[in-house]
């Protein structure tokens, strides 16, 4: 039973477990997008991301994949996680406007502005439509194809498949097609109506002080000294 | 085997393959059966030499001699000369570039003196299509002693103390990572050979594997052996035809002698080796996605852990290593780790191989030790940056890399150091890039390859990095807000943080390296819309005009006097420069130096073509047309009647004020008149445009010196509301040695405004000259020129690669008999009672480059040496003369004696006063003063109106569209621009006549005709034709 460390609380973890996992049972909430319990974990929205690591060497993983480890440090809302979070949070925005999910995440991470060009597309590439098919439906009817901007998802060579047999399970799993926002200005890239949350502990601890709803931060007394907000340095960048 | 007298390798390396080297071995062959010496002599193919810029290449063994860039028509002649009549051919040895002597042996050239040869050793030597070739140098012996004399741990720790790191980018210490594959349960275990090199600019692993893949396979087997592996799968690019069929017959053919496959040397070692072909995509280098398409599947990464020692290949253990990784391998065991472990840094052992290409002279794959300097690499082993231009920056690493500036050439290449710098060894891509590349497109260039070669799996990375181009694209097109580079700061370390793989997480550093050393350039397309290396074509339009401080339209006049529209073609110069006369003979012309015809051929002939322009005026009598404004009451004071206070007065009398310019001088000219002699810029030019200027309504009242006969305050109570203090640099800076205080020796300043005015000067028959920018060589010209003077020698401390003067006043310089001592500063002044009787100098030596990114100069200790000299004169440099400035007047004075002025209105921090030109920014050229006096004007007319003044900067852009010509067939391949005329050396001894004489019509128009004109834009358009085929056509668009 490995040992591992999450946001300051030590647990002992079940052996094969991920992060996202540990940080689910203890009720730390990690936002997810291309994560669904009933498949196999992808990787590919990165807003599961958390910061592992002490001191210099921290580095961003998912937390969908990454398996515990004896010992690990694991920070789930770092002023970097939180950041990092929050900009992919942003290009979701300024891919696929409409989708409610998206909306929400941006609510609650605070993100009030999209500073690319905006596109309005229905696909942002999740995955989880194509493992919903193969893992759960047994169809396999569609698939990832192309590459880089190129990439899309369909059924071979763009014709009807014959292993498709209708069941909906792809519509039915889709984070961005299916649950339209319907906020108050629907042209609008941001909506920020539903939900409004933006934790004011970043700015001073460099975390989220807590991972329940309602927030008691403030209440709380806590250990760690306030640090002074961290400037990009050179080794960041090396 | 059959021994042979000579052997004649040909390199058959791709580089040389393109250049026809199979034609060339095939005519060797054909021309040694004539001479019947077939029984003599042999022709081998080898893999490549890695002097690639010089191929074909044909090495002569035993004599080691050099036959470099062979054509077809050589053989014959070679073979008759060297075979038959052992005459070596000089006329087809390597001779370095700038020099003339010869070097005929292989081991004499730079480019492979300074190189060693631990994982290329066989490179050039062996045929790689001989498996018996590379047994007789040695081959197999390694996987022999590892099968038969040590145990896969004692490899492990062998490769452990060795140090080797993985070569492919990440620089993973290889020992570890085997041992942790051997560790891995499992029974079945696998090996890769990474071949999937795809950055652009990199081909070690296709030259490895073309000239070695023998060494590539004994190390996989090796590897296997110590890992437990029974099967390897070498990833080769598809791209690689000539690498793909070397490793596949290698691997036949250790197949045939028992190298691979069962048993092998009787063992219970069995050993499979597989070649899978890549498809090309470049993500497919990252070893998961690498993997995947081993395994027949979307080579499309996944997220690690876990790592391929753990699950790897169809959920195996995996251990993945790089060509050069693998081909270190056998060298290791052969030679041991201990031995491997003392070449290198600290961290970093052993040797690498760079492909060195770019703009650096000696293209081509290098392997150097570790710890090895940029400077070794790019200056000795490369020979430098082409054309002699500036060193800007090596981006290595490839698009994943970064870029290095050329303060951190002395840095040692490894592993750690290069971290340190924000750039990576990947792969050992070194791409040169000298002052014409600007660093934003390159940032743009290398996103968009990762971006149009990124899978699109992972979020971060797929729309990412399309945003982070979009940004970059917008900034190229002058179109981004400072607001867009701090986004583009961040969302770059977004992508590299949240990144799922590799390509990902690396695929931000060519915008980070280069926005941490290269910001200004950012700032400078956002800001003022600039592109310094003239490149962005949304920006500068044409290099010419957008390089220009005043924005002449050089490609508009060049189109009109192609057109033979003389008059439209003035016009358009007069709108801009109201010295138009003085620009076409003095001008340092930056334009020329980034005209894109000067990339293929000589750089159109811009200023000359200013000049016959303007000569053509004063022929024919054409003026400009100076349409005033209506008057303003307001009367503006000027002081200093050079470039910057004649411009700022033209423009400030155009619109409306009465201007007057106070000259301290008897003539107005300032440094024109006085700095720059007769030779270069006759009088009556000189006085052509302060007619013109004059015309305007400027009024010059000479001999009255600020300070002297006037103060600012009486100036300010005559009524003039505003003044231009535009003074200039006219005090030259004191040598500093010993014994100058003695008679003979004069400031350069001082001797030319002398000499300038018709005042006496009296020089001896030696003249020395100290320094080496244009002042040193008009002094010493000038001294020349006079009565009495028989040589003069111009003594400077650097080279002349280094020498600030212009490039053509030196060449006339020497023709005219002038000795230039390079490398030698002055120690002292050797005077004998209180006079001048010569000069002690010391040779010098360049050192590391300084702060102006020129090598500095370090005395060589003992190598005085002195000249007798009657005259000394001292051009080393001027500065400002504010002895004008009483207390009363004071304003903010630098340390460099320059007046404080703000940046952007030009404004002191005296009300009512404004400072411009040399005064402020210490000596510059003179179209830099008329862009300041344009300035002024703007301010000093915007702070009379009382209005702010908002300098805008927009994108480069022509004020008319010029069709262009219709050229002929000839006409288009024309590269050379005509030789200026120029009087005899003869005819300009002893006097003062202009040396350039100017291109007549003819020559004019036909230089103008061979500009590119690259301010058009060409758009290409498909089109149908009549019979419905669709066709693509070129458009101009203006």
């Amino acid at each position: 039973m490995p040992k591992v460390t999450i946001n300051g609380l030590e647990f002992e973890a079940e052996k094969g477990s991920t992060l996202l996992e540990v940080a689910d049972f203890l009720g730390i909430e990690i936002p997810t997008l291309c994560y669904h319990e009933g498949l196999s974990p992808y990787g590919a929205c990165r807003l599961c991301v958390v910061e592992i690591g002490v001191g210099e060497n921290t580095r961003l993983v998912t937390s969908c994949t990454y398996p515990v480890q004896e010992g690990l440090n694991i920070r789930t809302h770092s002023e970097r996680v939180v950041r990092t979070r929050k900009m992919l949070i942003e290009l979701l925005l300024a891919t696929c406007p409409s989708s409610k999910v998206i909306q929400d995440l941006a609510s609650k991470f605070g993100v009030t502005q999209v500073r690319f060009k905006q596109e309005h597309n229905d696909c942002i590439l999740c995955g989880l439509c194509v493992r919903m098919c193969a893992e759960q439906m047994d169809g396999k009817a569609i698939g990832l194809v192309g590459r880089g901007d190129d990439l899309k998802i369909t059924t071979p060579f763009d014709i009807k498949s014959e292993q498709c047999r209708l069941c909906g399970g792809c519509m039915y799993i889709c984070p961005a097609c299916q649950l339209r926002c319907q906020g108050p200005d629907v042209e609008e890239a941001v909506c920020n109506a539903c939900l409004n949350l933006e934790p004011p502990c970043l700015e001073s601890w460099d975390d989220a002080m807590c991972y329940m709803d309602p927030c008691v931060a403030c209440e709380v007394e806590y250990s760690r000294k306030p640090k002074v907000k961290k400037e990009k340095t050179s080794k960041e960048q090396s | 085997m059959k021994a042979y007298r000579t052997h004649l390798l040909v390199c058959a390396g791709t580089g040389c393959v393109s250049n026809h080297s199979f034609d060339i071995k095939a005519a060797l062959e054909q021309e040694i059966k004539k001479q019947k010496l077939e029984n003599e002599i042999v022709v081998i193919t080898t893999g490549c030499n890695g002097f690639c810029e010089r191929g074909p290449i044909v090495f002569v063994q035993q004599e080691g001699i050099y036959y470099q860039m062979l054509k077809l028509e050589d053989i014959p002649f070679l073979v008759e000369e060297h075979f038959v009549k052992h005459r070596p051919v000089e006329k087809l040895m390597y001779i370095p570039p700038d020099e003339e002597k010869l070097i005929p042996t292989m081991s004499e050239i730079d480019f492979f003196k300074h190189q060693r040869l631990i994982v290329l050793k066989n490179r050039g030597r062996i045929d790689p299509e001989s498996i018996d070739e590379y047994i007789a140098f040695g081959g197999y012996e390694s996987l022999a002693k590892a099968l038969l004399l040590l145990t896969p741990e004692e490899i492990i720790d062998e490769i452990k103390t060795s140090g080797l790191r993985g070569r492919g980018g990440g620089g993973f210490p290889t020992g570890i990572k085997w041992e942790l594959t051997r560790k891995a349960p499992g029974n079945i275990k696998y090996i890769i050979c990474n071949a999937d090199e795809g950055d652009p600019g990199a081909f070690m692993d296709r030259s490895i594997l073309e000239a070695d893949p023998h060494a590539v396979l004994e190390g996989m087997a090796i590897g296997a052996y110590a890992i437990g592996a029974t099967k390897g799968f070498v990833y080769v690019r598809n791209e690689y035809p000539l690498a793909v069929d070397r490793i596949k017959l290698a691997i036949r053919q250790a197949e045939d002698y028992g190298l691979l496959g069962e048993r092998i040397f009787d063992t219970d070692f069995s050993f499979k080796v597989n070649v899978v072909r890549g498809a090309g995509a470049f993500v497919c280098g990252e070893e998961t996605a690498l993997m995947a398409s081993v395994e027949g599947k979307i080579g499309r990464p996944r997220q690690r852990p876990p790592f391929p020692a753990q699950k790897g290949l169809w959920g195996k253990p995996t251990n993945i290593n790089n060509v050069e990784t693998w081909a270190n391998v056998p060298v290791i065991i052969d030679r041991s780790g201990t031995w491997f472990s003392e070449i290198g840094t600290e961290n970093s052992k052993g040797t690498k191989i760079f492909s060195l290409v770019g703009k650096v002279n000696n293209t081509g794959l290098v392997e150097v030790p570790m710890g090895i300097t940029l400077r070794q690499i790019i200056f000795d082993i490369g020979g430098g940056v082409q054309k002699e231009k500036a060193f800007k920056t090596v981006q290595i690493g490839g698009p994943s890399g970064g870029c290095i500036p050329k303060e951190h050439l002395d840095m040692a290449v490894d592993y750690d150091e290069l971290k340190k710098v924000g750039a990576m060894m990947g792969s050992g891509g070194l791409i040169v890039m000298d002052e014409d590349t600007c660093m934003v497109d390159v940032a743009k260039y290398f996103t968009r390859f990762l971006y149009d070669e990124s899978c699109g799996k992972c979020l971060s990375c797929r729309d990412g990095l399309k945003r982070m181009q979009e940004i970059l694209r917008d900034i190229t097109e002058g179109r981004a807000t400072e607001a867009d580079l701090g986004l583009l700061e961040d969302l770059a370390y977004v992508v590299k943080d949240a990144s799922m793989c590799g390509l990902g997480q690396t695929a931000a550093n060519p915008v980070l390296s280069s926005l941490r050393h290269f910001r200004d350039e950012y700032e400078a397309h956002i800001k003022y819309k600039r592109c310094p290396a003239a490149v962005c074509k949304e920006i500068i339009s044409s290099p010419c005009q957008h390089i220009c401080p005043i924005g002449t339209e050089a490609p508009i006049y060049i189109a009109l006097i192609a057109h033979g529209k003389y008059e439209d073609a003035l016009n358009i110069i007069w709108k801009d420069n109201p010295l138009p006369s003085v620009c076409g003979r003095v001008c340092h012309h930056p334009c020329e130096s980034k005209c894109r015809a000067g990339e293929g051929g000589d750089p159109i002939a811009i200023r000359t073509l200013k000049r016959f322009a303007t000569d053509y005026a004063l022929k024919t009598g054409i003026e400009p047309d100076i349409q005033r404004q209506p008057k303003r009451e307001e009367k503006v004071a000027i002081v200093g009647s050079g470039p910057a206070g004649l411009t700022a007065g033209y423009f400030l009398a155009l619109k409306g004020y009465e201007v007057t310019i106070f000259e301290a001088l008897p003539v107005a000219g300032g440094m024109l008149a006085v700095g720059i002699p007769e030779h270069r810029l006759p009088k009556e030019i000189l006085k052509a445009d302060l007619d013109q200027i004059q015309k305007a309504g400027v009024r010059i009242e000479t001999n009255v010196a600020l300070g002297r006969d006037v103060t600012l305050e009486d100036l300010h109570k005559q009524g003039y509301a505003s003044i231009f203090l535009a003074t200039g640099a006219h005090k030259s800076f004191k040598l500093g040695i010993p014994g100058e205080e003695a008679d003979g020796v004069f400031p350069s300043m001082r001797f030319l405004t002398d000499i300038n005015l018709g005042r006496d000067v009296e020089v001896g028959k030696r003249v020395g000259v100290i320094g080496g920018g244009n002042a040193a060589l008009d002094a010493a010209r000038v001294a020349l020129r006079l009565e009495g003077c028989e040589e003069v020698s111009i003594i400077y401390r650097r080279t002349r690669a280094e020498m600030p003067a212009y490039e053509e006043e030196i060449v006339k310089a020497i023709e005219e008999g002038i000795d230039i001592q390079f490398l030698a500063a002055p120690t002292k002044v050797l005077t004998e009672n209180g006079r001048l009787v010569g000069i002690e100098c010391v040779r010098m030596e360049l050192g590391a480059m300084d702060e102006s990114g020129r090598r500095r100069p370090i005395p060589v200790q003992g190598s005085e040496f002195s000249l007798q000299l009657d005259t000394l004169i001292a051009a080393i440099g001027e500065q400002p003369d504010l002895s004008f400035a009483t207390d009363k007047e004071s304003f903010d004075v630098s340390p460099w004696n320059t007046i404080i002025v703000d940046s952007e209105t030009l404004a002191t921090n005296q009300e009512g006063l404004w400072a411009g030109g040399d005064v402020v920014t210490g000596p510059g050229t003179v179209v830099e003063a008329i862009a300041v006096g344009k300035r002024a004007a703007d301010s000093i007319d915007t702070y009379l109106r009382g209005e702010q003044f908002i300098r805008t900067y927009t994108v480069t852009r022509p004020s008319v569209s010029v069709t262009p010509v219709e050229l002929t067939d000839e006409e288009i391949a024309e590269t050379q621009r005509p030789e200026m005329p120029c009087l005899l050396v003869e005819e300009r001894s002893k006097n003062f006549k202009e040396v350039e004489l100017g291109y007549g019509e003819k020559m004019a128009v036909k230089e103008a005709r061979r500009c590119l004109r690259c301010d058009l834009d060409v758009k290409t358009e498909t089109e149908v034709d009549q019979d419905g085929e669709v066709f693509e056509k070129e458009k101009v668009h203006a």
